[in-house]
């Protein structure tokens, strides 16, 4: 076996692994706040997890997939050999740090990790001035805010929530109004930005104006679906109406997961066959059976352990009925699409607890464990020089093994 | 594990205001049928029934330290914890008077004056509707957090936090008749019994006071 194929199948198999820590992780932390609720059954909610994540990765994920693979460090400079065994150790890096600290408990982000490693490998192959700083500035940027930004958005809706339909004095009238409007902006904008910006998969790049015509349409559909289904679930505790938001909403979580989360794996991977396959000197573009290959790491992290962590989550917060999930879930989904379409890699896991803190903000959650809002800080203070010095020690190994 | 998210949401304390109330509550019901033995002249029912107020206002004593510790400053509440911490304050403090009232009635035995008797019963029970009204108001905590601390959870709320101040306004007319009664006896009397007779009636109109204090700060729950 010669030295590429061994290099590439180290990537993969690594990049398997960091997909499936993502699923394992991730996903499971994404799905927890709607199975908490019980809008979600545990077997509807990896259903929803597996179809929505595969959607998203395939038709949104390759934004930051390429920030991963290219953004940060500038690879055209390198030797393709170079760079595939560079993001294979990354990609072990990564994964090996993720582990660790799941299991001594900490809450990292894999984000944060697969950031830090790129990093350390783009230190070590080419030194600091490879390093494109902006951008690596920016991602950082991205990590504080997104949260922030996660948090004000729940914190607005929830607090528009109480006043139009909580505290209305018919709350199931004005619930069987408002949320199928919500649902049709909803789905009319995800829609729009799928026919117009996503790819590769859909290579559709309809104009701006039909391809609203479609998504109206498509928001429509989805409107009067959610009315059909609200009405049949008639009078009664206005939570249940919410929890039929509460599977969109769902769904969008899982959708925007998939955007961001499955290029901490795919990006690496992509990198290192492109570079193999074309040369570094090519504009890099994830292949979608790559994004495919990460989505499925994904799934299967997801049935084989995730659940575990949905079920934990979904047995501790039961505080957050469906209203609050909602809230909660439209809010973070949106931060973090946006947050793909800008190419942030940005952590679900904290943009869901800044949300989270946002809707207790309009003082509508018993009590909030703020010791988890340091989580946010500590992980990446931690987690990227670790996994930066774990990527840099492996691709040192890995040039001297080659030697290059 | 590394779930963040489970760990998010803590338990609260504030639905363990109503266990303290409970256990002040039980506390305070002590006291008719100590003021009922004082009337009939059993200084023996006396002496046990201050005891087990004692007893009562010990066990309350626990639970308010349990609320306390359950508050440590990493919890982030839909409520200030100062005022949450003020509210058990309040709350126990109706069990403390209850228990100054058996003490005092077990320092020096005390004949009720005749034109008293009446105007003291009625005297503690307006104590007594007051202390329940305030166990009221606490009992709609839960379904005010649930709520979100407005709507119609905090309409009920404030109308309630308006029923107790109404009771509290009524046990006061009550004590300033018993106060009147025990005057006008004034001259049958040694005047160290007069002197525990206005400390008695005082620390029974702190009970209503401390219950009315719980609504106060209640207000500042559904204000803020």
């Amino acid at each position: 076996m010669d030295a590429v194929t061994l290099v590439l199948a180290v990537t993969a198999i690594s990049g398997l692994y960091m997909a499936w820590n993502i699923g394992a992780n991730d996903v499971a932390n994404a799905m927890g706040t709607s199975v908490g609720s019980g809008a979600l059954t545990l077997r509807t909610a990896l259903v929803v997890a597996a179809v929505f994540e595969l959607g998203g990765a395939m038709l949104g994920g390759s934004e930051v997939a390429e920030t991963i693979a290219d953004g940060i460090v500038r690879i055209d400079g390198l030797e393709p050999i170079v760079v595939a065994a560079g993001m294979a150790s990354s990609l072990i890096a990564a994964a090996a740090w993720i582990h660790f600290a799941t299991y001594a408990g900490w809450p990292v982000s894999t984000t944060h990790s697969i950031v830090g490693a790129v990093l350390g490998f783009g230190l070590v192959a080419g030194g600091p001035s490879i390093i494109e700083w902006a951008v690596l500035g920016r991602i950082a940027a991205s990590w504080l805010i997104s949260p922030a930004l996660g948090g004000l958005g729940a914190y607005l809706l929830f607090l528009s929530l109480k006043k139009r339909v909580l505290h209305a004095t018919d709350p199931n009238r004005a619930l069987r109004r408002g949320g199928p409007i919500f649902v049709f902006v909803i789905v009319t904008v995800i829609v729009t930005w799928l026919l117009t910006e996503a790819r590769p998969l859909l290579a559709v790049d309809l104009d701006l104006f039909p391809a609203m015509a479609w998504a109206v349409l498509a928001g429509c559909a989805a409107g009067f679906a959610t009315r059909a289904v609200m009405v049949t679930r008639g009078e009664g505790d206005h939570e249940r109406l919410f929890a039929v938001l509460q599977v969109v909403t769902a769904c969008f979580v899982a959708f925007a997961h998939g955007t961001n989360d499955v290029a901490n794996a795919v990006g690496p991977i992509g990198a290192a066959f492109t570079a193999l396959e074309l040369g570094v000197t090519e504009e890099l573009r994830v292949p979608p059976n790559v994004l495919l290959l990460g989505a499925c790491g994904i799934v299967l992290g997801l049935a084989t352990y995730g659940f575990r962590v949905m079920a934990t989550i979904g047995r501790e917060i039961t505080q957050l009925t469906p209203s609050r999930g909602f809230a909660a879930e439209l809010a973070a989904a949106t931060t973090i699409v946006v947050a793909s379409t800008l190419g942030l890699p940005v952590s679900t896991t904290n943009v869901l607890v800044g949300a989270v803190v946002g809707v207790g903000l309009t003082r509508s959650l018993g009590a909030i464990n703020l010791r988890v809002l340091r989580g946010i800080g500590t992980s990446w203070v931690l987690t990227v020089p670790a996994s930066a010095a774990g990527a840099a020690i492996l691709t040192a190994l890995a040039t001297v093994l080659l030697g290059r | 594990m590394r779930i963040p998210l489970a760990n998010l949401l803590a338990k609260s304390p504030l639905p363990r205001i109503g266990e303290l109330m409970a256990a002040v509550r039980s506390c305070a019901d002590k006291v008719p049928p100590l003021i009922e033995a004082l009337l009939h002249g059993d200084q023996a029912g006396v002496e046990r029934l201050a005891k087990e107020t004692s007893i009562l206002e010990g066990a309350a004593d626990e639970v308010k330290n349990a609320v306390r510790s359950d508050m440590p400053l990493r919890i982030m509440l839909p409520v200030d914890r100062r005022d949450v911490l003020r509210m058990v304050s309040e709350v126990d403090a109706i069990a403390d008077c209850a228990e100054d009232v058996g003490v005092l009635l077990t320092l020096r035995p005390l004949d009720v004056p005749v034109g008293m008797r009446e105007c003291l019963r009625d005297f503690v029970g307006g104590v007594m509707e007051t202390v329940r009204a305030a166990e009221q108001l606490v009992g709609s905590l839960d379904l005010l957090v649930k709520a979100g601390f407005g709507g119609a959870a905090a309409k009920e709320a404030m109308t309630r936090i308006q029923v107790l101040s109404e009771r509290e306004h009524a046990a006061d007319k009550l004590q300033d008749q018993c106060a009147k009664a025990l005057f006008r006896a004034e001259s049958e009397m040694a005047p160290v019994a007069l002197f525990m007779w206005t400390k008695v009636l005082n620390k029974l109109g702190d009970m209503a006071n401390h219950a009315e204090n719980v609504g106060d700060q209640f207000r500042l729950f559904v204000a803020k």
